[in-house]
């Protein structure tokens, strides 16, 4: 049994940094996963990412990421694209972590062999807890990218008959509306 | 002719610690700290249920998840003046305790232990010497000659390779470094077990908490486990039984390796229990409720004004009347408007971006203050506090940490060194046993409350038709967390945090008085100032926490500190 770990990592009250906790909440509530994947709603870690990590066969992580591309656009991300960048010095624990984290782990001798960063280009990363229009519009493709790569890790997740409540507390009614209009469940997996 | 030093990790996003440092002669001679990202989060609070807050609040920031929960919920308790059932009290006190001791040892070993300890002279050690030395501090009975050797074959295969990875960026063979290759090997070697342990203390708050990183039980008049012994969902004896084998091994790894590498790496170096001390008022609240009311703790609180520890003031409760009254913010030079100091409650939050200038305005953070003066807090604050107050426990592991540092060292550290860099490495070390202590007491204490049969976990909140405020405080491991909130018709009026690292980190106030890292920084030597290692130490002593917000990944950024000189 494969130990997978799907991560949304963010802080959900920036505006569309909460992706990566939208989409995890998302993918908790419409399929039902092999024992050995977890999703997680990871909050904005730092070197507690280094646990999280630790021990997994495969790990998918979905973050905003400053790419300087259009808003909503989706990027992909392997290990040795995140591990190419030095690790920081930090002043405090909360500088990025996602590279030291890998670092750290590698050195620990724990770390995952296959990463799949899927980024997510913001809108707005401004005090607030709804995701822009671009940024909802993403929904639909960070999630296939997360099943895109289960399948090809071998696990097949199953989609909900009915789906179960999504745990996006934080977002204003009105918002989850119109990401409903972008999003779709993909009953089959993948389309 | 002076330098001008900045340190400024700018890639990202978010915002960070930015400290400039000017240096005479191989010494800093004034200092500035600053941060580099308005949040405002607090804004998001206004007009929410008060019930709802925690939830928010804990998303503040990614490893201080716990506390501002835990601020919240009291916040809003003090404003309705509703009581905690023990058992709740007892839960919470638990996964306080937990959350720190996870903090305390990350702290040590993953953020600051590299600023002391060099990783390139490892590969000189001899591991059979080192397990000796090992042998002759403590009883742990992971320094075998085969784990230390392990643990050099790490860095060994590290140094083979030419990719350093995670050490890249540390200022190796710095002439400010100076343990032995044995010495270094061991601490390197407990820097790779503290990740198991640490580990061990966050399942303690997964078990209590339900989730980590963002624990799902609170809720405001108490907590939502299900206290049931029957049943496999509920708080039953198992689950108790497992906390209580977790925190075993926890407190063996902080009382045997961290206390003692504390005291062994800080013996090495006895000039930094002169050096940073900085400001020398200290604030602490008082933590770990021992009744439903509130009205007695088992760490204590107080202020200690410029160093004077025999003439300290003690506050009886977390909610005490002078702490209630003394906290003010004042915004001189951070970038908002405003002019006078403003109470918290009635505090505002009103961006004036000018840009960095060290003469008026240069930080995001305001400047807090108590009764006028800038603080410091943290686990100093709190060890100087229960030392004057004569509090047993806190004075069992500080004498232990004196008799430690003089077997090894050879010198005697008198409470007047602990205003220092490595003050506050011991401070946080005898805190961390003390918790650990605690630790034990506190489930023993819940333990046997259930077994007398009180299952209650929750008192139900009341909302009076007036408008009320409220403060929640927690001595959270940087130091005093202080929530303060107005409520009107069951809604939020006002909600303001302030945080440990807004007083530490915080910037002159108009009367020019500096906060405590920029006071500390003062007279540092720097043997090259274009590697300022010995800014770092200190820097890295208070356990800084900034803005903790933002977490963009940024795949064009070099992820690295900016260290520019001028």
């Amino acid at each position: 049994m494969k130990k997978i770990l799907i991560g949304g990592i963010g802080n959900i009250l920036l505006g569309d940094d909460g992706v990566g906790p939208y989409v995890a909440r998302l993918l908790e509530a419409d399929y039902n996963f092999d024992d050995g994947v977890v999703v997680a709603d990871l909050g904005t870690p730092a070197l507690d990412l280094i646990d999280q990590l630790s021990g997994k066969d495969a790990v998918i992580l979905i973050d905003s990421v400053k790419a300087d591309a259009t808003p909503g656009t989706v990027l992909l991300y392997r290990k040795a694209d995140i591990m190419r960048h030095c690790p920081a010095v930090r002043m405090d624990p909360h500088s990025p972590a996602l590279v030291d984290a890998l670092l750290s782990a590698d050195l620990f001798g724990v770390a995952p062999p296959e990463v799949l960063l899927i980024g997510i280009q913001p809108h707005s990363l401004d005090v607030g807890c709804n995701l822009s229009q671009p940024v909802q519009a993403a929904l639909d493709q960070a999630v296939t990218e997360v099943l895109r790569e289960l399948k090809r890790l071998g696990v097949q997740p199953q989609c909900r008959q009915v789906p179960a409540e999504r745990a996006i507390w934080w977002t204003e009614q009105a918002s989850h509306q119109s990401e409903q209009a972008s999003y779709r469940r993909m009953p089959l997996g993948l389309p | 002719m002076s330098k001008r030093i900045t340190i400024d990790p700018i890639t990202r996003i978010e915002g960070h610690l930015r400290i400039d440092v000017e240096v005479d002669d191989h010494a800093v001679n004034n200092a500035w700290a600053s941060c580099t990202m308005w949040r405002g989060i607090e804004n998001i609070l206004r007009g929410r249920d008060p019930r709802d807050a925690w939830l928010f609040t804990q998303r503040f920031c990614g490893v201080c998840t716990t506390v501002h929960a835990m601020a919240s919920v009291r916040a809003v308790e003090d404003a309705l003046k509703l009581e905690v059932p023990l058992n709740a009290q007892y839960i919470r006190n638990l996964i306080l305790i937990a959350h720190a001791l996870h903090d305390h040892i990350v702290h040590f070993y993953q953020l600051s232990a590299l600023d002391w300890v060099d990783i390139l002279q490892i590969p000189k050690a001899d591991p059979a010497a080192t397990s000796k030395l090992a042998e002759s501090l403590s009883p742990w009975p992971r320094n075998s000659r085969n784990e230390l050797k392990a643990a050099q074959d790490r860095v060994n295969a590290v140094a083979a390779s030419g990719q350093l990875g995670i050490f890249m960026n540390g200022y190796w063979g710095h002439p400010a470094m100076r343990l032995s290759p044995d010495l270094n090997l061991l601490a390197f070697s407990h820097y790779i077990q503290a990740l198991e342990y640490q580990r061990k203390a966050l399942q303690v708050v997964g078990i209590l908490g339900s989730k980590t990183p963002h624990i799902q039980n609170l809720t405001v008049g108490g907590v939502a486990n299900a206290i049931d012994l029957d049943s496999a969902s509920g708080l039953n004896m198992e689950k108790l039984e497992l906390i209580r084998v977790l925190l075993g091994e926890v407190i063996e790894f902080i009382n045997q390796v961290y206390f003692v590498d504390v005291c062994a790496v800080a013996a090495m170096y006895p000039e930094w229990f002169k050096i940073g001390s900085g400001v020398k008022n200290y604030l602490a609240v008082p933590d770990l409720p021992l009744d439903s009311a509130g009205s007695s703790y088992d760490l204590p609180g107080g202020i200690i004004i410029n160093g004077n520890i025999a003439g300290a003031r003690f506050f009886k409760t977390a909610s005490d009347k002078d702490f209630r009254a003394g906290v003010s913010e004042d915004v001189a030079h951070a970038y908002y408007h405003g002019g006078k100091p403003l109470h918290p409650w009635a505090g505002e939050t009103d961006p004036q971006f000018t840009g960095w200038n060290g003469d008026q305005k240069y930080s995001w953070v305001k400047a807090p203050r108590f009764n006028g003066e800038p603080m410091q807090v943290g686990p100093l604050a709190q060890v100087l506090v229960g030392y004057a107050q004569g509090h047993p426990l806190t004075v069992k592991y500080a004498n232990l940490a004196i008799s430690n540092l003089q077997a090894v060292g050879g010198f005697r550290v008198t409470p007047d060194m602990l205003h220092s860099t490595l003050g506050r490495h011991a401070a946080r070390a005898i805190r961390a046993s003390m918790l650990a202590e605690l630790a034990q007491k506190h489930l023993q204490l819940l333990t046997d409350n259930i077994a007398k049969g009180d299952y209650e976990v929750h008192n139900q909140p009341v909302f009076p038709g007036h408008e009320v405020e409220g403060v929640g405080t927690h001595e959270a491991p940087r130091g005093t967390l202080s929530h303060w909130i107005v409520i009107k018709d069951e809604k939020i009026k006002n909600y303001q945090a302030v945080v440990p690292s807004t007083w530490n980190a915080s910037p002159r106030d108009a009367a020019g008085a500096q906060g405590p890292y920029e006071a500390s920084l003062l007279h540092t030597p720097l043997a090259r100032p274009e590697e300022p290692l010995e800014v770092l130490r200190t820097v890295h002593s208070f356990d800084p926490c900034m803005a903790c917000a933002c977490h963009a990944f940024d795949p064009e950024g070099r992820e690295i500190a900016k260290v520019k000189v001028l």
